[in-house]
């Protein structure tokens, strides 16, 4: 870092990565190596291909919609319903698809690709849609975004789920909460891995273009930075926000194609429950700033990798289903990195941890958090171990502190 | 007058890094007790830092400190409160959805017997300290709804019930109007009687001559001298401040007044919200190519909002008639009268100008991003290109285009506002209060800068809290009170006084 700071920005300079992307690499690169040597089963030495198609598939449908939030963000907004989207986005892909080829669809059939390709234009449509609801919820009713897209986050799951039983009870025989897809277009979709990683990194190449290369992406950084500034300065804020909120729900409504497809079932009920936030720790992870402005799109790429990297590598080295951990690995994950990002931007070197009365009471927690997991994972005793280890840890630290501060 | 003997304060050898820049440089500062302490420099000489030191806020690197002949170290502003030292900050901070009591007392609330609020003591005391201040201030004010001026009396109020007996304050001149700064003034008078010590960091020399007893300046973070006042001159004072002599700025030289540019009728604008503020009747006025109209008034006289209608900043609808070179217009949103060729620079830099998370570079081309295109997307060097004339034509001092605009000085940043607006070439510049909170020497390359924008033809509107500067700048003034324009004045016919008396009458 300090290298850099002697020289003027150059174009070698703009061309490698910054040093949060450096980290998130070096961080990928040690997360892949542990658990490799970790893993008992050591799954990623004999089946590397295997492993490497489940990240890159997770990682692509994740970095999806997370370059979405990674835009609103920038654009110093928050979309908190994009997992609400991702369930609306495949209840309107196959609910098209039911209306236009009923008959295909509840027979397994293939439905044709002009069907398919109306449904996928519904459901981008539909994202479209939500974005400009958010806009005007934003700009005109004078909603903070968190309000507006909290609306939206539990509304647009509840709308799916009576799209889909209302419109199951008119076209089929019995209504349903789930709508099955079994087209061939589907299949291959699901069963390519390429398709959901290259319709990822096409997006992101050109996010990074529109960020960093277009005056529309100069504007959504100045929105993000200054918005009272930015209108000031003659740009239709508005506008740029309408662009960033439909961004945001139309990759979201890209990404509920890919859980549709992967899935082979559009599920309103369950179907990106919670993705929200994995969207969101990745763009934050990745370097963005939620009070806006700041923020690059390989950090989120890298962001979004890193954290399908960590949670795979927890369901590799636990061995029971990563899904129940996978809230407590986002969590962890976001809270290291944005303090590591912090320590590294200096100014609270001498800064204490565990200061005060606040401090003594967050040891046991720290302590029962380790100790609880371990227990959970490893069995009573090694989580009684783990727990006393970090209560004597933090303690001596805690004194430690005290100490050097007198 | 008796002898003043006792010492306040004494720091010794104060020496303070922050990354890459040496911010104090073993600076020695004795105050004695009772006395009026000026701290002059320009913005970056490091009173703010020395008195952050003082506060507790930073701490220093190397160097001590003593207060009333104790030596004292502070961990943070609570060690220096007990130890009697308050600081009001330029950016005030107090909490503005609070009453005035709740804001005097925050953090250390008086309770009653059952440990709730005891909020008729908290009332009692505060109002008890306002009137020592002869402030008409209530105690259950909401704080914001107060003006800036009011909500200064209520910091020192705050400092007064910490039984601080030094107080620092940190250009606490440089947000309020003429009136205003005179009441602040007597206010200064009056805790020196009762034996309060002052430490006054400014750098408007008339003010620091009337109030001062002793005068510290600092220059690139090293200590020049300390002087009585009675043994020096402002522009001595100026000189050793900027480190070398500034000539007084007469622009009066002739000029060639073209066609009428900007014409305003009877523009009138009714708030939604029935405050005081915002509020306009019946503006007029002209300028002309290579014009300075100034525009003269007190805070919530009206002058910004005139500037905002104008610019199609403002959210209110506004009645009237506004001609840019005899096409009459009507601007709904900034771009419209940016693409007109009128375009303004707000009045409050840090919050409506300057992009914190842009580089200088984006900072200046962001108005004119269209001029950086090559195929529709931006191109690096274009960008860079434009911008290197833009910083060399207005004389921008950076470390390179690619510096964080934070970096820079406020008189810098605001010069890379202004030629954001010049590279869009506009006809008619509004400046709302352009050398508010920047340091001499940036203040003349303003005025230079304004000049040379008029013999280039173009009209500029102009607003200042400071009449004096308004005084030397403008060739035309208008005088605004409360929304209704109550004076208007050629330079010659224009003096201080004149433009004092229609600001407050009306």
């Amino acid at each position: 870092m300090k290298i850099w700071h002697l020289f003027p920005k150059n174009t070698l300079q703009r061309w490698l990565p910054s040093q949060n992307e450096w980290s998130l690499i070096v961080a990928i690169v040690v997360a892949l190596a542990f658990t490799a040597i970790v893993d008992t089963n050591h799954t990623y030495f004999f089946r590397p291909l295997e492993s490497l198609r489940d990240i890159a598939r997770n990682s692509a449908m994740l970095g999806i919609f997370a370059l979405g939030a990674a835009v609103v963000i920038i654009a110093g907004g928050i979309d908190l319903s994009s997992g609400s989207m991702i369930a609306l986005s495949g209840t309107v892909c196959s609910v098209t698809m039911l209306a236009l080829a009923p008959a295909e669809m509840m027979a397994f059939q293939p439905v044709g690709w002009v069907v398919v390709l109306i449904a996928i234009l519904a459901s981008l449509v539909t994202g479209f849609f939500v974005g400009t609801l958010h806009t005007w919820l934003i700009t005109v009713v004078r909603l903070p975004p968190f309000i507006a897209t909290l609306a939206t986050l539990v509304g647009l799951r509840s709308f799916a789920r009576a799209l889909c039983e209302s419109s199951t009870a008119v076209l089929t025989p019995t209504k349903s909460a789930v709508i099955n897809v079994a087209d061939p277009v589907f299949k291959s979709v699901r069963d390519n891995v390429w398709f959901s990683v290259g319709a990822f990194l096409v997006l992101a190449c050109i996010t990074w273009l529109l960020l960093s290369r277009t005056v529309l992406g100069r504007h959504i950084k100045a929105l993000g930075g200054n918005e009272q500034a930015a209108r000031l300065a003659g740009i239709h804020t508005d506008n740029v926000k309408w662009f960033a909120y439909c961004f945001g729900a139309m990759t979201a409504a890209l990404a509920g194609l890919f859980y549709v497809a992967n899935e082979s079932v559009a599920a309103p009920v369950n179907q990106g429950r919670g993705h929200e936030l994995n969207a969101i720790a990745a763009a934050v992870v990745g370097g963005c700033s939620l009070s806006g402005g700041v923020g690059t799109i390989p950090g989120t790429v890298l962001g979004a990798f890193f954290l399908r990297v960590v949670i795979d590598a927890v369901s590799k080295i636990i061995k029971t289903g990563a899904d129940v951990y996978e809230g407590l690995i986002v969590g962890g994950v976001v809270v290291l990195a944005v303090t590591f990002a912090q320590g590294m931007s200096g100014g609270q070197r001498d800064r204490r941890i565990l200061p005060g009365t606040l401090g003594l009471c967050t040891i046991p927690v720290l302590a029962l958090i380790a100790g609880s997991l371990a227990a959970m994972t490893t069995g009573f005793g090694s989580g009684l171990a783990a727990g006393f280890t970090a209560l004597i840890a933090l303690l001596s630290l805690r004194i430690y502190e005290s100490r050097r501060s007198n | 007058m008796e002898v003043l003997s006792e010492v306040a304060v004494t720091m010794e050898g104060i020496t303070k890094q922050f990354p890459g820049v040496v911010a104090l440089d073993s600076v020695t500062l004795h105050v004695r007790r009772g006395e009026v302490h000026a701290l002059c420099g320009e913005n970056g000489a490091g009173k703010s830092t020395l008195m952050k030191i003082l506060s507790g806020v930073y701490q220093p690197d190397a160097g001590q400190l003593e207060i009333n002949g104790k030596k004292v170290i502070f961990q943070g502003t609570r060690d220096a409160e007990i130890a009697g030292v308050a600081i009001i900050h330029q950016e005030l901070e107090l909490v503005e959805e609070l009453s005035v009591s709740a804001n005097i007392f925050l953090g250390r609330e008086p309770r009653t017997a059952f440990g709730l609020l005891d909020n008729k003591i908290a009332k009692k005391k505060s109002q008890s300290l306002l009137t020592l201040l002869e402030a008409s201030i209530s105690p259950d004010g909401k704080t914001g709804s107060l003006r800036v001026g009011d909500q200064q009396l209520v910091e020192i109020a705050k400092a007064l019930s910490l039984n601080a007996s030094i107080i620092v304050m940190d250009e606490p001149t440089s947000a309020l109007t003429d009136l205003e700064v005179e009441r602040l003034e007597c206010t200064i008078n009056t805790l020196r009687q009762q034996g309060c010590t002052i430490l006054y960091i400014s750098h408007k020399m008339d003010e620091v001559f009337r109030l001062a007893d002793q005068i510290t300046i600092l220059r690139d973070g090293r200590l020049v001298c300390t002087v009585d006042k009675t043994k020096t001159s402002p522009a001595e004072v100026t000189g050793w401040m900027v480190g070398r002599n500034i000539e007084k700025h007469r622009f009066r030289r002739q000029k060639t007044i073209g066609k009428c540019l900007l014409e305003v009728r009877n523009l009138s604008l009714t708030s939604k919200d029935s405050s005081q503020r915002g509020r306009l009747h019946d503006v007029s006025f002209r300028v002309h190519a290579g014009e300075v109209l100034g525009i003269a008034g007190l805070m919530g006289a009206g002058r910004t909002e005139v500037l905002e209608a104008i610019f199609g900043a403002t959210h209110s609808r506004w009645q009237g008639e506004i001609f840019l070179s005899g096409k009459k217009v009507k601007f709904n949103h900034p771009s419209e009268a940016c693409d007109a060729g009128l375009v303004m620079v707000p009045e409050d830099r840090k919050r409506l100008g300057i992009f914190e998370n842009f580089y200088v570079n984006e900072n200046i081309s962001l108005c004119s991003l269209s001029r950086t295109l090559r195929n529709g997307f931006l191109n690096r060097q274009a960008e860079e290109g434009l911008v290197a004339g833009a910083i060399n034509k207005i004389g921008i001092k950076t470390s390179s285009q690619a510096a964080k605009i934070t970096q820079l000085s406020g008189g810098n940043q605001q010069k890379c506002i202004i030629s954001r607006w010049l590279l869009t070439k506009p006809k008619v510049l509004l400046l709302d209060d352009p050398t508010r909170g920047i340091d001499v020497g940036a203040k003349a390359d303003l005025y230079t800068l304004i000049d040379s924008l008029c013999q280039a033809g173009i009209a500029v509107v102009l607003t200042s809290s400071e009449l004096p500067e308004l005084l030397s700048l403008a060739d035309r003034f208008i005088v605004m009170n409360e929304g209704r324009v109550t004076g208007e004045f050629s330079h010659d016919e224009a003096t201080e006084q004149k433009l004092m008396a229609a600001a407050t009458l009306g």
